[in-house]
Protein backbone atom coordinates (compact mmCIF):
# COMPACT_ATOMS: atom_id res chain seq x y z
CA UNK A 1 0.00 0.00 0.00
CA UNK A 2 1.37 3.39 -0.98
CA UNK A 3 1.71 6.36 1.27
CA UNK A 4 -1.27 8.11 -0.25
CA UNK A 5 -4.92 7.17 -0.34
CA UNK A 6 -5.62 9.67 -3.12
CA UNK A 7 -3.08 10.74 -5.71
CA UNK A 8 -3.66 12.91 -8.77
CA UNK A 9 -1.06 14.23 -11.15
CA UNK A 10 -1.89 16.80 -13.82
CA UNK A 11 -5.56 15.86 -13.74
CA UNK A 12 -7.46 17.41 -16.64
CA UNK A 13 -11.06 17.25 -17.72
CA UNK A 14 -12.48 19.29 -20.56
CA UNK A 15 -15.97 19.28 -22.03
CA UNK A 16 -16.98 20.05 -25.56
CA UNK A 17 -20.36 21.61 -26.09
CA UNK A 18 -22.21 22.62 -29.23
CA UNK A 19 -24.95 25.20 -29.58
CA UNK A 20 -27.08 26.05 -32.61
CA UNK A 21 -27.99 23.97 -35.64
CA UNK A 22 -27.58 26.18 -38.67
CA UNK A 23 -24.35 27.75 -37.49
CA UNK A 24 -23.15 25.44 -34.77
CA UNK A 25 -20.71 26.93 -32.32
CA UNK A 26 -18.38 24.57 -30.53
CA UNK A 27 -16.88 25.43 -27.22
CA UNK A 28 -14.39 23.64 -25.06
CA UNK A 29 -14.56 24.18 -21.31
CA UNK A 30 -11.69 23.14 -19.07
CA UNK A 31 -13.49 22.15 -15.87
CA UNK A 32 -10.34 20.74 -14.30
CA UNK A 33 -7.07 22.02 -15.69
CA UNK A 34 -4.11 20.28 -14.15
CA UNK A 35 -4.87 19.36 -10.56
CA UNK A 36 -2.17 17.70 -8.43
CA UNK A 37 -3.30 16.14 -5.17
CA UNK A 38 -1.78 13.79 -2.62
CA UNK A 39 -3.97 12.85 0.34
CA UNK A 40 -2.50 10.59 3.00
CA UNK A 41 -4.29 7.57 4.45
CA UNK A 42 -6.59 8.61 7.29
CA UNK A 43 -6.40 12.30 6.41
CA UNK A 44 -9.45 14.55 6.41
CA UNK A 45 -8.80 16.76 3.42
CA UNK A 46 -10.90 19.74 2.36
CA UNK A 47 -11.45 20.90 -1.21
CA UNK A 48 -12.90 24.39 -1.30
CA UNK A 49 -13.90 26.57 -4.19
CA UNK A 50 -16.68 28.69 -5.62
CA UNK A 51 -19.49 27.25 -7.74
CA UNK A 52 -18.14 25.93 -11.03
CA UNK A 53 -14.57 25.82 -9.71
CA UNK A 54 -14.15 22.13 -10.56
CA UNK A 55 -14.69 20.51 -7.15
CA UNK A 56 -17.41 18.06 -8.16
CA UNK A 57 -15.71 17.28 -11.47
CA UNK A 58 -12.50 16.51 -9.56
CA UNK A 59 -14.41 14.14 -7.28
CA UNK A 60 -16.12 12.45 -10.24
CA UNK A 61 -12.72 11.93 -11.85
CA UNK A 62 -11.40 10.40 -8.66
CA UNK A 63 -14.42 8.16 -8.05
CA UNK A 64 -14.49 6.77 -11.63
CA UNK A 65 -17.71 8.43 -12.79
CA UNK A 66 -15.70 10.44 -15.33
CA UNK A 67 -12.58 9.67 -17.31
CA UNK A 68 -9.86 12.34 -17.25
CA UNK A 69 -8.90 13.92 -20.57
CA UNK A 70 -5.37 14.27 -19.23
CA UNK A 71 -3.20 13.29 -16.30
CA UNK A 72 -3.80 10.37 -14.01
CA UNK A 73 -5.18 9.52 -10.60
CA UNK A 74 -4.95 6.60 -8.22
CA UNK A 75 -7.01 5.57 -5.22
CA UNK A 76 -5.15 3.37 -2.75
CA UNK A 77 -2.70 2.69 -5.57
CA UNK A 78 -5.35 1.68 -8.15
CA UNK A 79 -5.74 3.60 -11.38
CA UNK A 80 -9.15 5.26 -11.69
CA UNK A 81 -9.39 4.57 -15.43
CA UNK A 82 -8.04 1.05 -15.79
CA UNK A 83 -8.83 -0.49 -12.39
CA UNK A 84 -12.31 0.86 -11.79
CA UNK A 85 -13.63 -2.22 -9.99
CA UNK A 86 -10.76 -2.15 -7.48
CA UNK A 87 -11.24 1.57 -6.96
CA UNK A 88 -15.00 1.23 -6.47
CA UNK A 89 -14.53 -1.43 -3.82
CA UNK A 90 -12.51 1.05 -1.80
CA UNK A 91 -14.51 4.24 -2.11
CA UNK A 92 -17.75 5.69 -0.82
CA UNK A 93 -19.46 8.72 -2.30
CA UNK A 94 -21.85 11.04 -0.52
CA UNK A 95 -23.27 14.20 -2.00
CA UNK A 96 -25.53 16.90 -0.67
CA UNK A 97 -29.14 17.49 -1.59
CA UNK A 98 -32.49 15.77 -1.45
CA UNK A 99 -31.93 13.26 -4.24
CA UNK A 100 -29.94 10.06 -4.46
CA UNK A 101 -32.21 7.79 -2.41
CA UNK A 102 -35.24 5.68 -3.28
CA UNK A 103 -38.05 7.71 -1.75
CA UNK A 104 -40.65 4.93 -1.80
CA UNK A 105 -38.46 2.55 0.17
CA UNK A 106 -37.71 2.61 3.87
CA UNK A 107 -34.26 3.69 4.99
CA UNK A 108 -33.49 0.07 5.85
CA UNK A 109 -34.47 -1.16 2.38
CA UNK A 110 -32.37 1.58 0.79
CA UNK A 111 -29.36 0.33 2.72
CA UNK A 112 -30.21 -3.32 2.00
CA UNK A 113 -30.27 -2.62 -1.70
CA UNK A 114 -27.02 -0.69 -1.75
CA UNK A 115 -25.46 -3.37 0.44
CA UNK A 116 -26.19 -5.80 -2.38
CA UNK A 117 -24.84 -3.40 -4.98
CA UNK A 118 -21.65 -2.75 -3.03
CA UNK A 119 -21.01 -6.41 -2.28
CA UNK A 120 -21.62 -6.54 1.47
CA UNK A 121 -21.96 -10.27 2.27
CA UNK A 122 -25.52 -11.31 3.14
CA UNK A 123 -24.62 -12.63 6.59
CA UNK A 124 -23.04 -9.27 7.55
CA UNK A 125 -25.69 -6.96 6.19
CA UNK A 126 -28.06 -6.93 9.15
CA UNK A 127 -25.33 -6.15 11.68
CA UNK A 128 -23.62 -3.59 9.45
CA UNK A 129 -26.85 -1.75 8.71
CA UNK A 130 -27.73 -1.59 12.42
CA UNK A 131 -24.25 -0.24 13.19
CA UNK A 132 -24.62 2.47 10.58
CA UNK A 133 -28.07 3.53 11.76
CA UNK A 134 -26.52 3.99 15.20
CA UNK A 135 -23.54 5.89 13.77
CA UNK A 136 -25.70 8.38 11.87
CA UNK A 137 -28.26 8.61 14.67
CA UNK A 138 -31.22 7.21 12.75
CA UNK A 139 -31.97 4.31 15.06
CA UNK A 140 -35.74 4.12 15.56
CA UNK A 141 -36.50 5.57 12.12
CA UNK A 142 -35.09 2.69 10.04
CA UNK A 143 -38.45 1.49 8.75
CA UNK A 144 -39.84 4.90 7.83
CA UNK A 145 -40.10 5.66 4.15
CA UNK A 146 -37.35 8.00 3.00
CA UNK A 147 -39.93 10.37 1.51
CA UNK A 148 -40.88 11.27 5.09
CA UNK A 149 -37.29 12.15 6.05
CA UNK A 150 -36.06 15.69 6.60
CA UNK A 151 -33.07 16.89 4.61
CA UNK A 152 -30.74 16.42 7.57
CA UNK A 153 -31.93 12.82 8.01
CA UNK A 154 -31.45 12.17 4.31
CA UNK A 155 -27.94 13.51 4.53
CA UNK A 156 -27.14 11.18 7.39
CA UNK A 157 -28.65 8.29 5.45
CA UNK A 158 -26.45 9.26 2.48
CA UNK A 159 -23.44 8.94 4.76
CA UNK A 160 -24.61 5.56 6.04
CA UNK A 161 -25.02 4.37 2.45
CA UNK A 162 -21.54 5.63 1.58
CA UNK A 163 -20.05 3.63 4.46
CA UNK A 164 -21.86 0.31 3.93
CA UNK A 165 -18.89 -1.52 2.45
CA UNK A 166 -16.35 0.04 4.84
CA UNK A 167 -14.65 2.17 2.18
CA UNK A 168 -11.08 3.23 2.77
CA UNK A 169 -11.74 6.56 1.05
CA UNK A 170 -14.92 8.57 1.44
CA UNK A 171 -15.80 11.45 -0.88
CA UNK A 172 -18.17 13.93 0.75
CA UNK A 173 -19.41 16.43 -1.82
CA UNK A 174 -21.04 19.34 0.01
CA UNK A 175 -22.79 17.07 2.51
CA UNK A 176 -24.10 19.92 4.66
CA UNK A 177 -25.65 21.96 1.87
CA UNK A 178 -29.12 23.14 2.79
CA UNK A 179 -29.29 21.51 6.22
CA UNK A 180 -30.13 23.46 9.35
CA UNK A 181 -27.37 24.41 11.83
CA UNK A 182 -28.22 21.64 14.29
CA UNK A 183 -28.23 18.97 11.60
CA UNK A 184 -25.02 20.43 10.15
CA UNK A 185 -23.34 20.17 13.54
CA UNK A 186 -24.42 16.54 13.84
CA UNK A 187 -23.06 15.87 10.38
CA UNK A 188 -19.72 17.42 11.30
CA UNK A 189 -19.63 15.24 14.39
CA UNK A 190 -20.28 12.15 12.28
CA UNK A 191 -17.56 13.11 9.80
CA UNK A 192 -15.07 13.75 12.60
CA UNK A 193 -15.86 10.34 14.09
CA UNK A 194 -15.26 8.73 10.71
CA UNK A 195 -11.88 10.34 10.30
CA UNK A 196 -11.00 9.17 13.81
CA UNK A 197 -11.56 5.57 12.68
CA UNK A 198 -8.93 5.94 9.96
CA UNK A 199 -11.17 6.52 6.95
CA UNK A 200 -9.65 8.94 4.47
CA UNK A 201 -12.15 11.70 3.79
CA UNK A 202 -12.13 14.18 0.94
CA UNK A 203 -14.66 16.87 1.81
CA UNK A 204 -15.92 19.64 -0.42
CA UNK A 205 -17.86 22.44 1.20
CA UNK A 206 -18.75 26.10 0.90
CA UNK A 207 -18.69 26.57 4.66
CA UNK A 208 -15.33 27.81 5.90
CA UNK A 209 -16.13 27.09 9.52
CA UNK A 210 -16.84 23.49 8.62
CA UNK A 211 -13.56 23.13 6.73
CA UNK A 212 -11.66 24.93 9.50
CA UNK A 213 -13.12 22.67 12.19
CA UNK A 214 -12.74 19.37 10.38
CA UNK A 215 -9.92 19.42 7.86
CA UNK A 216 -6.25 18.83 8.52
CA UNK A 217 -5.38 20.33 5.15
CA UNK A 218 -7.36 22.33 2.65
CA UNK A 219 -6.92 22.91 -1.06
CA UNK A 220 -8.61 25.87 -2.71
CA UNK A 221 -9.63 25.28 -6.31
CA UNK A 222 -10.80 27.93 -8.74
CA UNK A 223 -10.91 27.97 -12.51
CA UNK A 224 -10.14 24.25 -12.51
CA UNK A 225 -6.73 24.74 -10.85
CA UNK A 226 -5.50 24.45 -7.30
CA UNK A 227 -4.81 27.97 -6.10
CA UNK A 228 -3.60 27.21 -2.60
CA UNK A 229 -2.93 24.23 -0.39
CA UNK A 230 -2.13 23.99 3.29
CA UNK A 231 -3.43 23.70 6.81
CA UNK A 232 -6.19 26.15 7.79
CA UNK A 233 -3.57 28.17 9.72
CA UNK A 234 -1.31 28.30 6.69
CA UNK A 235 -4.12 29.40 4.41
CA UNK A 236 -4.96 32.27 6.75
CA UNK A 237 -1.59 33.79 5.83
CA UNK A 238 -3.10 34.69 2.46
CA UNK A 239 -4.91 37.44 4.33
CA UNK A 240 -1.92 38.53 6.42
CA UNK A 241 -1.36 42.24 6.65
CA UNK A 242 -5.01 43.00 6.05
CA UNK A 243 -8.01 44.17 7.96
CA UNK A 244 -11.65 43.62 7.15
CA UNK A 245 -14.51 46.08 7.19
CA UNK A 246 -18.02 44.65 7.12
CA UNK A 247 -21.02 46.80 6.29
CA UNK A 248 -24.62 45.67 6.39
CA UNK A 249 -26.41 47.53 3.62
CA UNK A 250 -29.61 47.61 1.57
CA UNK A 251 -29.24 48.42 -2.14
CA UNK A 252 -25.53 48.62 -2.97
CA UNK A 253 -25.09 48.98 -6.76
CA UNK A 254 -22.43 47.51 -9.04
CA UNK A 255 -21.13 51.03 -9.68
CA UNK A 256 -20.61 51.63 -5.98
CA UNK A 257 -18.80 48.31 -5.66
CA UNK A 258 -16.48 49.26 -8.50
CA UNK A 259 -15.79 52.64 -6.89
CA UNK A 260 -14.96 51.02 -3.53
CA UNK A 261 -12.73 48.51 -5.28
CA UNK A 262 -10.81 51.38 -6.85
CA UNK A 263 -10.08 53.15 -3.55
CA UNK A 264 -6.41 53.20 -2.48
CA UNK A 265 -5.55 50.37 -0.05
CA UNK A 266 -8.59 48.23 -0.90
CA UNK A 267 -7.53 44.67 -1.77
CA UNK A 268 -10.76 42.64 -2.01
CA UNK A 269 -14.44 43.46 -2.09
CA UNK A 270 -17.20 40.91 -1.69
CA UNK A 271 -20.97 41.22 -1.46
CA UNK A 272 -23.18 38.52 0.04
CA UNK A 273 -26.97 38.63 0.22
CA UNK A 274 -28.74 37.56 3.39
CA UNK A 275 -32.50 37.91 2.94
CA UNK A 276 -33.24 41.56 2.23
CA UNK A 277 -29.84 42.71 3.49
CA UNK A 278 -26.47 42.75 1.78
CA UNK A 279 -23.22 42.15 3.60
CA UNK A 280 -20.40 44.12 2.05
CA UNK A 281 -16.91 42.87 2.95
CA UNK A 282 -13.93 45.10 2.21
CA UNK A 283 -10.42 43.79 2.78
CA UNK A 284 -7.77 46.46 2.91
CA UNK A 285 -4.12 46.83 3.81
CA UNK A 286 -3.78 46.79 7.58
CA UNK A 287 -2.15 50.23 7.64
CA UNK A 288 -4.92 51.94 5.67
CA UNK A 289 -8.23 52.92 7.21
CA UNK A 290 -10.75 52.74 4.37
CA UNK A 291 -13.89 53.04 6.48
CA UNK A 292 -14.49 56.72 5.77
CA UNK A 293 -13.95 56.23 2.02
CA UNK A 294 -16.28 53.23 1.90
CA UNK A 295 -19.06 54.99 3.79
CA UNK A 296 -18.68 58.00 1.50
CA UNK A 297 -19.11 55.80 -1.58
CA UNK A 298 -22.23 54.32 0.03
CA UNK A 299 -23.89 57.65 0.62
CA UNK A 300 -27.61 57.37 -0.11
CA UNK A 301 -27.65 53.64 0.69
CA UNK A 302 -29.45 52.54 3.85
CA UNK A 303 -26.85 51.06 6.16
CA UNK A 304 -26.98 48.78 9.18
CA UNK A 305 -24.15 47.48 11.34
CA UNK A 306 -20.56 48.50 10.47
CA UNK A 307 -17.72 46.49 12.01
CA UNK A 308 -13.96 46.16 11.59
CA UNK A 309 -12.21 42.90 12.45
CA UNK A 310 -9.16 40.69 11.86
CA UNK A 311 -9.21 38.41 8.79
CA UNK A 312 -10.56 34.85 9.08
CA UNK A 313 -10.08 31.75 6.97
CA UNK A 314 -13.04 32.89 4.92
CA UNK A 315 -11.31 36.19 4.15
CA UNK A 316 -8.21 34.28 3.10
CA UNK A 317 -10.40 32.12 0.88
CA UNK A 318 -12.01 35.19 -0.71
CA UNK A 319 -8.55 36.66 -1.31
CA UNK A 320 -7.33 33.45 -2.95
CA UNK A 321 -10.41 33.04 -5.13
CA UNK A 322 -10.48 36.70 -6.21
CA UNK A 323 -6.81 36.57 -7.12
CA UNK A 324 -7.52 33.47 -9.21
CA UNK A 325 -10.21 35.39 -11.08
CA UNK A 326 -7.77 38.14 -12.06
CA UNK A 327 -6.35 38.04 -15.60
CA UNK A 328 -3.02 36.57 -14.43
CA UNK A 329 -3.93 33.69 -12.15
CA UNK A 330 -2.02 32.99 -9.00
CA UNK A 331 0.17 29.93 -9.30
CA UNK A 332 1.26 27.86 -6.32
CA UNK A 333 0.27 29.24 -2.96
CA UNK A 334 1.29 28.38 0.53
CA UNK A 335 3.15 25.07 0.40
CA UNK A 336 1.84 22.10 2.36
CA UNK B 1 -22.45 -17.77 -6.44
CA UNK B 2 -24.95 -17.16 -3.63
CA UNK B 3 -23.92 -13.49 -3.67
CA UNK B 4 -24.82 -13.37 -7.35
CA UNK B 5 -28.21 -14.97 -6.68
CA UNK B 6 -28.80 -12.45 -3.89
CA UNK B 7 -27.97 -9.59 -6.21
CA UNK B 8 -30.31 -10.92 -8.90
CA UNK B 9 -33.08 -12.12 -6.58
CA UNK B 10 -33.14 -9.87 -3.50
CA UNK B 11 -31.71 -6.90 -5.40
CA UNK B 12 -34.20 -7.34 -8.23
CA UNK B 13 -37.21 -7.39 -5.90
CA UNK B 14 -36.07 -4.34 -3.90
CA UNK B 15 -35.35 -2.47 -7.13
CA UNK B 16 -38.85 -3.38 -8.37
CA UNK B 17 -40.39 -1.84 -5.25
CA UNK B 18 -38.15 1.20 -5.55
CA UNK B 19 -38.56 1.94 -9.23
CA UNK B 20 -41.91 0.61 -10.49
CA UNK B 21 -44.45 3.42 -10.54
CA UNK B 22 -47.58 1.27 -10.47
CA UNK B 23 -47.20 -0.72 -7.26
CA UNK B 24 -50.01 0.86 -5.28
CA UNK B 25 -53.12 -1.41 -5.38
CA UNK B 26 -55.45 1.11 -7.02
CA UNK B 27 -53.01 1.98 -9.80
CA UNK B 28 -51.99 -1.64 -10.25
CA UNK B 29 -55.58 -2.85 -10.61
CA UNK B 30 -56.75 0.10 -12.72
CA UNK B 31 -53.79 0.38 -15.06
CA UNK B 32 -52.63 -3.19 -15.38
CA UNK B 33 -55.74 -5.32 -14.86
CA UNK B 34 -58.94 -3.44 -15.65
CA UNK B 35 -57.71 -1.22 -18.51
CA UNK B 36 -56.20 -4.04 -20.59
CA UNK B 37 -59.29 -6.19 -19.96
CA UNK B 38 -61.52 -3.57 -21.57
CA UNK B 39 -59.08 -3.28 -24.45
CA UNK B 40 -59.46 -7.04 -24.92
CA UNK B 41 -63.27 -6.74 -24.86
CA UNK B 42 -63.11 -3.94 -27.42
CA UNK B 43 -61.14 -6.00 -29.92
CA UNK B 44 -63.18 -9.17 -29.24
CA UNK B 45 -66.47 -7.38 -29.97
CA UNK B 46 -64.93 -5.64 -32.97
CA UNK B 47 -63.85 -9.07 -34.24
CA UNK B 48 -67.33 -10.46 -33.74
CA UNK B 49 -68.82 -7.50 -35.61
CA UNK B 50 -66.58 -7.77 -38.65
CA UNK B 51 -66.02 -11.51 -38.56
CA UNK B 52 -62.32 -11.27 -39.31
CA UNK B 53 -61.43 -13.95 -36.79
CA UNK B 54 -63.03 -15.89 -33.95
CA UNK B 55 -63.11 -15.09 -30.23
CA UNK B 56 -60.12 -17.33 -29.50
CA UNK B 57 -57.93 -15.25 -31.82
CA UNK B 58 -58.73 -11.99 -30.05
CA UNK B 59 -59.04 -13.20 -26.46
CA UNK B 60 -55.84 -15.23 -26.39
CA UNK B 61 -53.84 -12.76 -28.48
CA UNK B 62 -54.86 -9.76 -26.38
CA UNK B 63 -54.36 -11.66 -23.13
CA UNK B 64 -50.76 -12.35 -24.13
CA UNK B 65 -50.39 -8.69 -25.08
CA UNK B 66 -51.45 -7.53 -21.60
CA UNK B 67 -48.09 -8.76 -20.31
CA UNK B 68 -46.44 -6.08 -22.45
CA UNK B 69 -47.77 -3.10 -20.52
CA UNK B 70 -46.25 -4.07 -17.17
CA UNK B 71 -43.10 -5.58 -18.64
CA UNK B 72 -42.18 -3.00 -21.27
CA UNK B 73 -42.85 0.00 -19.03
CA UNK B 74 -41.40 -1.83 -16.03
CA UNK B 75 -38.20 -2.68 -17.87
CA UNK B 76 -37.94 0.94 -18.96
CA UNK B 77 -38.56 2.22 -15.43
CA UNK B 78 -35.91 -0.19 -14.11
CA UNK B 79 -33.26 2.03 -15.69
CA UNK B 80 -34.88 5.35 -16.52
CA UNK B 81 -36.32 5.98 -13.04
CA UNK B 82 -32.81 5.94 -11.59
CA UNK B 83 -32.46 9.37 -13.17
CA UNK B 84 -35.68 10.52 -11.54
CA UNK B 85 -34.42 9.60 -8.06
CA UNK B 86 -30.84 10.75 -8.73
CA UNK B 87 -29.56 7.29 -7.82
CA UNK B 88 -27.97 6.35 -11.13
CA UNK B 89 -24.51 7.50 -10.09
CA UNK B 90 -24.61 5.35 -6.98
CA UNK B 91 -25.68 2.33 -9.03
CA UNK B 92 -22.91 2.96 -11.54
CA UNK B 93 -20.40 3.18 -8.70
CA UNK B 94 -21.19 -0.41 -7.75
CA UNK B 95 -18.29 -2.80 -8.32
CA UNK B 96 -20.78 -5.61 -9.13
CA UNK B 97 -21.68 -6.92 -12.58
CA UNK B 98 -23.95 -4.56 -14.48
CA UNK B 99 -25.49 -7.53 -16.31
CA UNK B 100 -26.51 -9.14 -13.00
CA UNK B 101 -27.82 -5.87 -11.56
CA UNK B 102 -29.98 -4.91 -14.52
CA UNK B 103 -31.02 -8.29 -15.88
CA UNK B 104 -32.03 -9.28 -12.34
CA UNK B 105 -34.39 -6.33 -12.30
CA UNK B 106 -36.38 -7.83 -15.18
CA UNK B 107 -37.46 -10.94 -13.28
CA UNK B 108 -40.05 -9.29 -10.97
CA UNK B 109 -41.54 -7.48 -13.97
CA UNK B 110 -41.76 -10.75 -15.88
CA UNK B 111 -43.55 -12.33 -12.89
CA UNK B 112 -45.87 -9.36 -12.85
CA UNK B 113 -46.59 -9.72 -16.57
CA UNK B 114 -47.32 -13.43 -16.17
CA UNK B 115 -49.77 -12.74 -13.35
CA UNK B 116 -51.55 -10.05 -15.36
CA UNK B 117 -51.73 -12.05 -18.59
CA UNK B 118 -52.95 -15.20 -16.80
CA UNK B 119 -55.64 -13.36 -14.85
CA UNK B 120 -56.77 -11.42 -17.94
CA UNK B 121 -57.06 -14.64 -19.96
CA UNK B 122 -59.00 -16.33 -17.14
CA UNK B 123 -61.48 -13.48 -16.65
CA UNK B 124 -61.95 -12.86 -20.37
CA UNK B 125 -62.46 -16.55 -21.13
CA UNK B 126 -65.08 -16.83 -18.35
CA UNK B 127 -66.95 -13.67 -19.36
CA UNK B 128 -66.87 -14.24 -23.12
CA UNK B 129 -67.44 -17.98 -22.94
CA UNK B 130 -64.18 -19.22 -24.43
CA UNK B 131 -63.48 -22.87 -23.57
CA UNK B 132 -59.85 -23.78 -23.11
CA UNK B 133 -58.91 -27.45 -22.66
CA UNK B 134 -57.39 -28.15 -19.23
CA UNK B 135 -54.50 -29.96 -20.91
CA UNK B 136 -53.51 -26.70 -22.58
CA UNK B 137 -52.97 -24.85 -19.30
CA UNK B 138 -49.32 -25.78 -18.60
CA UNK B 139 -48.36 -24.88 -22.15
CA UNK B 140 -50.32 -21.63 -21.97
CA UNK B 141 -48.52 -20.69 -18.76
CA UNK B 142 -45.21 -21.41 -20.45
CA UNK B 143 -46.14 -19.26 -23.45
CA UNK B 144 -47.27 -16.39 -21.20
CA UNK B 145 -44.08 -16.67 -19.14
CA UNK B 146 -41.96 -16.57 -22.30
CA UNK B 147 -43.87 -13.52 -23.55
CA UNK B 148 -43.47 -11.75 -20.19
CA UNK B 149 -39.74 -12.42 -19.98
CA UNK B 150 -39.18 -11.29 -23.56
CA UNK B 151 -41.22 -8.14 -22.98
CA UNK B 152 -39.17 -7.42 -19.85
CA UNK B 153 -35.89 -7.66 -21.76
CA UNK B 154 -37.40 -5.57 -24.55
CA UNK B 155 -38.34 -2.94 -21.94
CA UNK B 156 -34.85 -3.09 -20.46
CA UNK B 157 -33.44 -2.41 -23.92
CA UNK B 158 -35.61 0.69 -24.13
CA UNK B 159 -34.58 1.60 -20.57
CA UNK B 160 -30.92 1.31 -21.59
CA UNK B 161 -31.64 3.99 -24.19
CA UNK B 162 -32.58 6.11 -21.18
CA UNK B 163 -28.88 6.30 -20.34
CA UNK B 164 -28.41 8.16 -23.61
CA UNK B 165 -31.75 9.89 -24.25
CA UNK B 166 -33.66 11.74 -21.58
CA UNK B 167 -37.26 11.23 -22.78
CA UNK B 168 -37.14 7.47 -23.13
CA UNK B 169 -40.77 6.99 -22.06
CA UNK B 170 -41.76 8.53 -25.39
CA UNK B 171 -40.07 5.56 -27.04
CA UNK B 172 -41.85 3.15 -24.69
CA UNK B 173 -45.22 4.72 -25.50
CA UNK B 174 -44.63 4.26 -29.21
CA UNK B 175 -43.24 0.74 -28.72
CA UNK B 176 -46.30 -0.45 -26.77
CA UNK B 177 -48.59 1.00 -29.45
CA UNK B 178 -46.58 -0.71 -32.18
CA UNK B 179 -46.87 -4.07 -30.43
CA UNK B 180 -50.64 -3.78 -30.84
CA UNK B 181 -50.29 -3.87 -34.62
CA UNK B 182 -46.94 -5.48 -35.45
CA UNK B 183 -47.34 -8.62 -33.34
CA UNK B 184 -50.50 -9.71 -35.10
CA UNK B 185 -52.59 -10.00 -31.95
CA UNK B 186 -55.47 -8.03 -33.48
CA UNK B 187 -54.85 -8.39 -37.20
CA UNK B 188 -54.05 -11.82 -38.60
CA UNK B 189 -50.39 -11.90 -39.59
CA UNK B 190 -51.30 -13.10 -43.11
CA UNK B 191 -53.18 -9.84 -43.68
CA UNK B 192 -50.24 -7.65 -42.66
CA UNK B 193 -47.72 -6.26 -45.18
CA UNK B 194 -44.50 -8.27 -45.42
CA UNK B 195 -42.43 -5.46 -43.86
CA UNK B 196 -44.61 -5.32 -40.76
CA UNK B 197 -44.58 -9.11 -40.50
CA UNK B 198 -40.78 -9.09 -40.67
CA UNK B 199 -40.52 -6.52 -37.87
CA UNK B 200 -43.15 -8.38 -35.86
CA UNK B 201 -41.08 -11.55 -36.06
CA UNK B 202 -38.35 -9.94 -33.92
CA UNK B 203 -40.72 -8.28 -31.46
CA UNK B 204 -41.92 -9.81 -28.21
CA UNK B 205 -45.45 -11.31 -28.07
CA UNK B 206 -45.67 -12.38 -31.75
CA UNK B 207 -44.51 -15.98 -31.34
CA UNK B 208 -45.92 -16.45 -27.83
CA UNK B 209 -49.36 -15.33 -29.04
CA UNK B 210 -49.13 -17.78 -31.92
CA UNK B 211 -48.20 -20.60 -29.54
CA UNK B 212 -50.94 -19.67 -27.07
CA UNK B 213 -53.61 -19.65 -29.77
CA UNK B 214 -52.55 -23.06 -30.98
CA UNK B 215 -52.62 -24.45 -27.44
CA UNK B 216 -56.05 -22.93 -26.75
CA UNK B 217 -57.23 -24.53 -29.99
CA UNK B 218 -56.27 -27.99 -28.82
CA UNK B 219 -52.69 -28.35 -30.11
CA UNK B 220 -50.22 -30.27 -27.99
CA UNK B 221 -47.34 -28.68 -26.14
CA UNK B 222 -44.99 -30.28 -28.64
CA UNK B 223 -46.75 -28.40 -31.45
CA UNK B 224 -46.40 -25.10 -29.63
CA UNK B 225 -42.87 -25.50 -28.31
CA UNK B 226 -41.08 -24.28 -31.47
CA UNK B 227 -42.96 -20.97 -31.34
CA UNK B 228 -42.29 -20.65 -27.59
CA UNK B 229 -38.62 -21.38 -28.28
CA UNK B 230 -38.48 -18.62 -30.90
CA UNK B 231 -40.15 -16.22 -28.45
CA UNK B 232 -37.50 -17.04 -25.84
CA UNK B 233 -34.75 -16.65 -28.45
CA UNK B 234 -36.09 -13.17 -29.22
CA UNK B 235 -35.99 -12.47 -25.46
CA UNK B 236 -32.37 -13.63 -25.19
CA UNK B 237 -31.56 -11.37 -28.14
CA UNK B 238 -33.02 -8.36 -26.33
CA UNK B 239 -31.22 -9.32 -23.10
CA UNK B 240 -27.90 -9.36 -24.96
CA UNK B 241 -28.76 -6.10 -26.71
CA UNK B 242 -29.74 -4.46 -23.39
CA UNK B 243 -26.51 -5.60 -21.71
CA UNK B 244 -24.50 -4.30 -24.67
CA UNK B 245 -26.26 -0.94 -24.71
CA UNK B 246 -25.86 -0.52 -20.94
CA UNK B 247 -22.14 -1.23 -21.24
CA UNK B 248 -21.66 1.10 -24.20
CA UNK B 249 -23.70 3.96 -22.76
CA UNK B 250 -22.03 3.70 -19.35
CA UNK B 251 -18.60 3.83 -20.96
CA UNK B 252 -19.72 6.74 -23.11
CA UNK B 253 -21.07 8.60 -20.10
CA UNK B 254 -17.66 8.38 -18.42
CA UNK B 255 -15.84 9.47 -21.53
CA UNK B 256 -18.15 12.23 -22.77
CA UNK B 257 -19.83 13.20 -19.50
CA UNK B 258 -23.06 12.63 -21.40
CA UNK B 259 -24.97 11.39 -18.38
CA UNK B 260 -26.29 13.63 -15.66
CA UNK B 261 -25.60 10.93 -13.12
CA UNK B 262 -26.11 12.85 -9.92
Amino acid sequence: MGEHAIEAVGLHRSYRSRTGWLRPQRREVHAVAGVDLAVRHGELFGLLGPNGAGKTTTIKLLNTLLIPTGGEARICGFDVVRQTREVRRRIGYVFGGDRGLYDRLSARDNLRYFAELYGVPGREQKRRIAELFALVRLTGREDDRVESYSRGMRQRLHIARGLLHRPRVLFLDEPSIGVDPVAARELRQTVAELAATGTTVLLTTHYMAEADELCGRIAVIAGGRLQALGTPAELRHHADGRRVLEVQAYGVTDGQLAAIRARPGVREVSLAVHGAAQLLGVQSDAGVDVQADVLRELSGVRLGRVTARQPTLEDAYVAIVNRAAEPTPLVGGVPA
Amino acid sequence: MSALFRLVGVGGVIAYRALFNWTTPSIFVGTLLVGPLFQLFFFAYLGREFGVADDRFYIVGNAVLTAALACVYGGTMAVANERRFGTLGHVLLSPRSRTAIFLGRVLPYAGNGLLIAASTLTVAALLLGLRIPATALPGLLLALAAASLTCGFFGLTLGALGLRFRDVFLISNVAVALLLLFTGVNVPADSLPAGIRAVGAVLPITHAADAARRLAGGATLGDALPAIGVELAVGVGYAVLAAGLLTVFEAESRRRASLDTL
